[in-house]
């Protein structure tokens, strides 16, 4: 019973940060790129609710509408990279064999560099916009989802179920459809909330760094690219903000992804 | 036996070398301008005709990609990485420079991972439902959505700006006025901060295998016929740290993506913070150097935690392979 009432408040948590995000425009007191510069670094004040930063920008604003740009190019890239790990898993785990062990071979290589080196090369390539950083982050997240579904189609092979409807003479793709990868949901959908949780990361820190996000878009990542230097001269509205979105928007994932991952957690009559 | 693992081993790590050459060889493709000229980066004015040709002939850059790659992994293991736009000075040499200090970041940081992680996870492990094991079980979670960058801008707020006790910025010297305090002192915040965020998620996944351990009929066995706690415990911890290192081998890569970004944040002159430089300035060819070393230093670190494991395990000792 308790652990239900701490899912629902996670989820409850989740769903706010994402309505505040999606209704920015409506929600968010000024522009988000409204300069003002006789207000530049006020603290944060009835005006300005969580304070203004280096260009006199408000804080608040742009705190929902840059939430908006990280769960958008997080949710692009989380699609993308669904759709290739379940489309690499599957095939590896349905047809075994050689072609299993050669895909699996190459993505244990794959894994084994880091996601951001890779991302960083090509930005340094592409240097584009939201789209692009959605695109990379989507590129280089799909091996953990592979990896999932690959071991959910050879234990769901040797099934009875898939057995029979093999001797019946089934259409493959139907069997690939509806009797494996419907039955992997479960399975699919705790790895893509984590994936989700890895997006987001991966785009506050590459934009953190000032080589994801152009600097015009606000999002969590680039606000905190600012907020070093804020920082040093005592700003620190400027980055703490962003950052407490982040943990919040990561946290209610995690331990979404916790309840799901057990499923006695998330039944709803026991 | 163990020649036949090695060798497996290092044929898994040359397989990630050649797809991180790859990429680096990608890079010099795309770089604008002539490959030759590129590579040689600011200096490149001032090449000679011959120098030119020279370096044509070397890279074999008249000659089709596939024999271009070949001639530049040849100069690459040599040892020539080539010049870097910004400095003038060979990649080689500034990589050098930067390693100790990668390595000095990376080696204290995990070493405090493991030894918190283990200590953490054993007492919250063998006690299921005590105040530790579910303390633990919400702390790592919370821990690690922490966005390690974030945690320090926090620190240098608190520990530089208000309190004035640590440097932001930089990593000492050990050859200057402060000598190894000074470069102590450097290191706290960078380590601290990626230790805080990384503890609890491997204490969490060695509490859960010892969980698992604990509930054996073994164990079961042993508690029956009144073998001591204490080497019940160890027996515990031995069996249930395969799966660990196991965990801590698969996180490595994204922990060196971490120690990037918390490099650059306080300036910490590791090979990290000279990747993103190198990104930020478009230093083509340093980019490629550091990314090169960067993948060198997982593979070396991957195949340490294997040989630990190969110590530990007496399944793979008896031919199995994980």
């Amino acid at each position: 019973m308790k652990l239900r009432k701490a899912l629902l408040f996670w989820y409850s948590l989740l769903g706010l940060i994402v309505l505040l995000t999606v209704f920015s425009t409506i929600l968010a007191p000024y522009s988000p790129n409204d300069m003002n510069m006789d207000e530049i670094y006020s603290a944060p004040s009835s005006d300005h609710w969580l304070g203004t930063d280096h260009l006199g920008r408000d804080v608040f604003s742009r705190l929902l509408e840059g939430g908006k740009v990280t769960l958008v190019v997080a949710s692009g890239s989380v699609i993308l990279s669904l759709f290739i790990g379940v489309v690499y898993g599957g095939i590896s785990g349905y047809f075994g064999g050689v072609i299993d062990t050669v895909m699996m071979r190459l993505l244990e290589a794959l894994i084994t560099i880091p996601a951001l080196i890779i991302i960083l090369v090509f930005q340094v390539i592409i240097q584009g916009g939201m789209w692009s950083m959605a695109l990379l982050i989507g590129l280089t997240g799909w091996l953990v989802t592979a990896r999932i579904v690959r071991s959910e189609f050879i234990r769901l092979k040797e099934e009875e179920f898939v057995k029979m409807a093999n001797m019946l003479g089934t259409p493959v793709w139907n069997i690939l459809w509806s009797h494996l990868l419907r039955n992997s949901i479960p399975a699919i959908f705790v790895v893509t909330l984590f994936n989700f949780a890895a997006a987001i990361f991966m785009e506050v820190s590459l934009s953190f760094l000032g080589i994801g996000i152009p600097p015009a878009i606000p999002s969590w990542g680039n606000m905190l690219y600012y907020a070093q230097n804020d920082i040093l001269i005592g700003a620190w509205w400027i980055g703490l903000f962003p950052g407490i979105m982040i943990f919040l928007t990561i946290l209610a994932i995690n331990f979404i992804g916790e309840a799901w991952k057990n499923p006695e957690r998330r039944r709803v009559n026991d | 036996m163990i020649g036949k693992w090695i060798g497996k081993r290092m044929v898994m790590g040359l397989i990630v070398l050649f797809i991180v050459s790859f990429l680096s060889f990608f890079i010099m493709q795309v770089a604008p301008g002539d490959p030759a000229i590129a590579f040689y980066g600011g200096n490149a004015q001032t090449l000679t005709a011959a120098e030119i040709e020279r370096i044509t002939r070397a890279y074999a850059l008249d000659r089709p990609v596939a024999e271009q790659y070949v001639a530049w992994l040849g100069e690459t293991v040599k040892g020539n990485l080539g010049i870097s736009y910004k400095e003038g000075r060979p990649v080689f040499e500034i990589i050098m420079e930067r390693l100790p200090n990668t390595v000095l970041l990376f080696s204290v940081t995990m070493f405090c991972i493991v030894i918190g992680s283990l200590w953490l996870g054993t007492v919250a492990g063998m006690r299921a439902n005590s105040i530790w094991d579910r303390g633990l079980s919400t702390i790592s979670i919370a821990t690690s959505s922490i966005p390690p960058f974030w945690l320090g801008i926090l620190f240098i707020y608190v520990f530089a700006v208000s309190l004035g006790i640590l440097p932001s910025s930089g990593s000492g010297d050990v050859g200057g006025n402060g000598g190894m305090v000074d470069k102590i002192r450097h290191l706290i915040m960078p380590a601290s901060v990626m230790i805080v965020t990384h503890v609890g998620i491997y204490a969490r996944f060695l509490q859960e295998s010892i969980k698992r351990e604990n509930g054996q009929y073994y164990v079961k066995v042993a508690r029956a016929n009144g073998v001591l706690e204490r080497s019940i415990r160890n027996g515990i911890v031995r069996n249930a740290s395969i799966p660990y290192l196991n965990y801590i081998a698969m996180t490595i890569p994204s922990f060196f993506g971490g120690s990037i970004i918390v490099e650059s944040l306080f300036a910490w002159s590791g090979i990290g913070q000279l990747t993103v430089k190198a990104v930020v300035t478009k230093d083509f060819p340093l980019l490629m150097g550091s990314i090169m070393v960067t993948g060198v230093l997982v593979v070396i670190t991957l195949f340490i935690v294997d040989l630990i494991m190969y110590a530990i395990d007496p399944k793979l000792r008896k031919g199995g392979i994980r």
